[in-house]
């Protein structure tokens, strides 16, 4: 099955190179060349990925990424002119899974895309971390009847921790695992999402109790009985 | 207190005119009161030698006017003398003595008469050596009375008396001065306290006025401090027309001038920066599109003919090297928009060192040099951009491997209580000492006419000696023609601190040599 993906640029031609780079990989690509179309067209076409340039016109990439993350967890990766980090953290803040910083080359976008779309391996295991219960084969979180949705990267992102209890995970050996970076990358990426995440399963996100800081090294799953 | 005087200009002026002032007011109080003191003396001095005169006369006239024909009546006589010289004396109360000259045969019941309250030692032998010498004059001598618990100045007066029967006598009169002495005091305490509101009236008068003219030069020393801060709109009040007003005006015109000029060159040099990164941001999205369809291009290129097969080859390559420059343009570019947010973490340094050293292995191999590390066993830990260290590192080694001319590269790592330092040094062609004063500018190259081969854009320096800014350290460089290059990078280990000296030696150990 060739996983379609959501290309939102205002420019022409660099819209017509990704889709040109994209399909000879063997992606499936449709476009919006701006903000307002691109939440039409996911819902029309519903993407597996979206590649969402920061600069648009009318709606900016971090409106659209936000009205795209009220109803859909579709990885998104943003397209971004400058490496600064209020446009970076915004992005990020507004729900975006990863970033690549203009001018980038094919093959960088590509293994981008590819480890968003890489499903968790096939021998993940249901895992129980406080009173969360994660199935990896439906996505599920659920504490008692309550259902919470997360996001593939969030729940990839609980799924590591939860897996090994009590073992703590730096940033970057979180980077490599849940995100696919094989050198360093920015730290910021997981701060963020650690973030996100609390702010859905944590009862209390300024006192968690299942995504724990351990400070000076990273994080680690907790369990709320502790 | 040495430090106000040094210091303040007003205490340096007050303390002088005091001290002035001072010396001053004593040399005229000293030369008042002995003038004083002279002139009542010699007032009194006359005063006293005509009632002694009137004394000598009265006494003498008794004497002759009376027939004395035994001791008795003599002594009767002499006795009714003094109490009559005690009273007679008109200003002030004297005291009398009617002493008999030694050397002259002995008077049976004779006692010499003198007031009741003199002390002897107010006729000092010697005066009445003088007087029994000056028979017809008087003679008189400064002498000191005890007056109570105090001593007090007098005068003594004498001269020789003949008495018939008796023999030669010696008429003494003692005068106190007692009340010129009060009268001195009362003119030099008046003096005192006069000469002490005088200095006070200077102090207060040399400090008011030396305010006047100090405050507005250390308003000025003030601005001046201020603008040189950079608080460019500092302005002095201008009031008046005297010379302090001139300063004034002068000092604001100047500083006007100076805000004019440096607004306007700021102006200029933000303009300059803005095109310089608006352009490097507007060439992202098109550099993109040229990226994606050169790589296209090169990686298809077995299914193209040769010349078009060379033709994509060339032209990654510099798409690559335009690359390169764009995004180290953009980083300069964010340094001088002061856009630039350090991200501090506690690393180790040797680790950093490692991995630049490991990223830039291939071009090492590439030229045949090899690298080395020379670091202490443990682990040297300081709070750094991990990231943008990692870079400077790699542009140093990138360079040392350039212009290293295949020999040996080594990296040192060294650290002390509050800094960590790298040094990184190639024993390669070296520069002259011009270069060396350029090697940190924006696009020098050492060498135009060398070719350019590991493709540097010009810039590595430039960012590496702003990346060491941002960590409050040093990158310093030394060289030598043929005898190689070093550049060591000194960072404090926590970032907020400043560094005194750095733990590795500039040139390096054996190089020098």
């Amino acid at each position: 099955m060739t996983h379609r993906i959501l290309v939102v640029d205002d420019d022409d031609a660099l819209r017509e190179m990704v889709g040109l780079v994209l399909s000879a990989s063997g992606y499936s690509p449709v476009f919006a060349s701006d903000g307002l179309s691109a939440v039409e067209v996911f819902r029309d076409q519903n993407p597996d990925l979206v590649l969402l340039d920061i600069m648009l016109p009318g709606q900016s990439g971090i409106e659209v990424c936000k009205s795209i993350r009220a109803f859909s967890g579709v990885p998104i990766v943003m397209l971004t002119a400058k490496g600064d980090t209020d446009d970076v953290v915004a992005g990020l803040e507004a729900g975006a899974d990863d970033y690549v910083v203009k001018p980038h080359n094919g093959a960088e976008l590509v293994a981008r895309i590819r480890a968003r779309l890489r499903p968790i391996s096939d021998e993940a295991i249901t895992v129980q971390i406080g009173s969360l219960s994660l199935d990896p084969k439906t996505f599920e979180v659920r504490r008692g009847q309550q259902h919470l949705s997360l996001t593939p990267l969030e729940f990839k992102l609980l799924h590591t921790l939860a897996a090994k209890p009590q073992q703590v995970f730096s940033r970057e050996m979180l980077l490599e695992q849940v995100w696919g970076y094989q050198y360093k990358a920015d730290t910021r990426l997981v701060n963020v999402h650690v973030q996100r995440l609390r702010s859905k399963i944590e009862e209390d996100p300024e006192n968690p109790k299942i995504v724990m800081t351990v400070r000076g090294h990273g994080y680690r799953a907790g369990s709320e009985t502790q | 207190m040495i430090s106000l005087f040094r210091r303040s200009l007003t205490a340096r002026a007050v303390l002088t005119t005091v001290f002035l002032g001072g010396l001053s007011v004593a040399i005229i109080g000293s030369f008042l009161s002995y003038s004083l003191a002279n002139s009542f003396y010699q007032n009194r001095l006359s005063q006293v030698l005509t009632e002694t005169e009137r004394a000598v006369d009265s006494v003498q006239t008794t004497i002759a006017a009376s027939s004395l024909t035994d001791e008795t009546a003599l002594q009767t006589l002499l006795n009714s003398v003094v109490p009559s010289l005690e009273i007679a004396g008109g200003s002030a109360p004297r005291q009398v003595a009617l002493l008999r000259s030694p050397g002259q045969g002995q008077l049976q019941l004779f006692q010499s008469p003198i007031s009741q309250n003199l002390d002897l030692r107010s006729i000092p032998d010697q005066l009445r050596q003088e007087v029994r010498q000056s028979p017809g004059r008087l003679t008189y001598t400064p002498v000191s009375l005890a007056e109570g618990q105090a001593d007090v100045p007098g005068i003594t007066v004498g001269t020789p008396i003949a008495i018939p029967i008796a023999g030669d006598f010696e008429l003494y009169l003692v005068y106190s001065l007692s009340a010129e002495q009060r009268a001195l005091e009362l003119v030099q305490n008046a003096l005192a306290i006069g000469g002490f509101f005088l200095l006070a009236l200077i102090a207060a008068a040399s400090f008011f006025v030396t305010r006047r003219v100090v405050a507005p030069v250390e308003e000025a020393a003030e601005a001046a401090r201020e603008i040189s801060e950079g608080k460019l709109d500092k302005r002095l009040p201008e009031a008046g027309q005297d010379i302090i007003a001139t300063l004034a005006s002068s000092f604001n015109k100047m500083a006007t001038s100076l805000q004019t000029q440096i607004e306007r060159l700021d102006a200029l040099s933000r303009m300059q920066r803005r095109f310089v990164s608006d352009v490097s941001h507007e060439l992202r999205t098109p550099m993109t599109t040229i990226k994606l369809a050169g790589e296209v291009l090169f990686s298809n290129r077995s299914k193209l003919e040769p010349a078009l097969s060379r033709s994509a080859e060339l032209l990654q390559d510099q798409i690559e090297r335009f690359d390169r420059l764009l995004s180290d343009l953009l980083e300069i570019s964010r340094y001088d928009a002061g856009a630039i947010v350090p991200e501090f973490e506690v690393h180790d340094v040797k680790a950093v060192a490692s991995a630049a050293i490991k990223s830039i292995e291939p071009l090492a191999k590439d030229r045949n040099t090899s690298l080395h590390l020379l670091a202490p066993e443990e682990s040297i830990r300081a709070e750094i951009d991990a990231r943008r260290i990692e870079r400077l590192l790699r542009n140093l080694l990138s360079n040392a491997i350039e212009h290293g001319g295949g020999k040996d590269v080594t990296v040192e790592v060294g650290e002390n209580l509050q800094a960590v330092a790298i040094c990184v040094t190639d024993r390669g062609v070296g520069m002259s000492r011009n270069e060396l004063e350029r090697v940190f500018d924006r696009f020098w190259r050492a060498d135009p006419a060398r070719q350019r081969s590991v493709g540097g854009t010009g810039l590595g320096l430039a960012i590496s000696k702003e990346d060491s800014a941002l960590h409050r350290g040093w990158l310093q460089v030394w060289s030598k023609p043929k005898v190689g290059t070093s550049f060591r990078l000194t960072l404090p280990k926590t970032k907020d601190a400043v560094i005194a000296n750095s733990p590795l030696p500039l040139p390096p150990r054996g190089l020098e040599a």
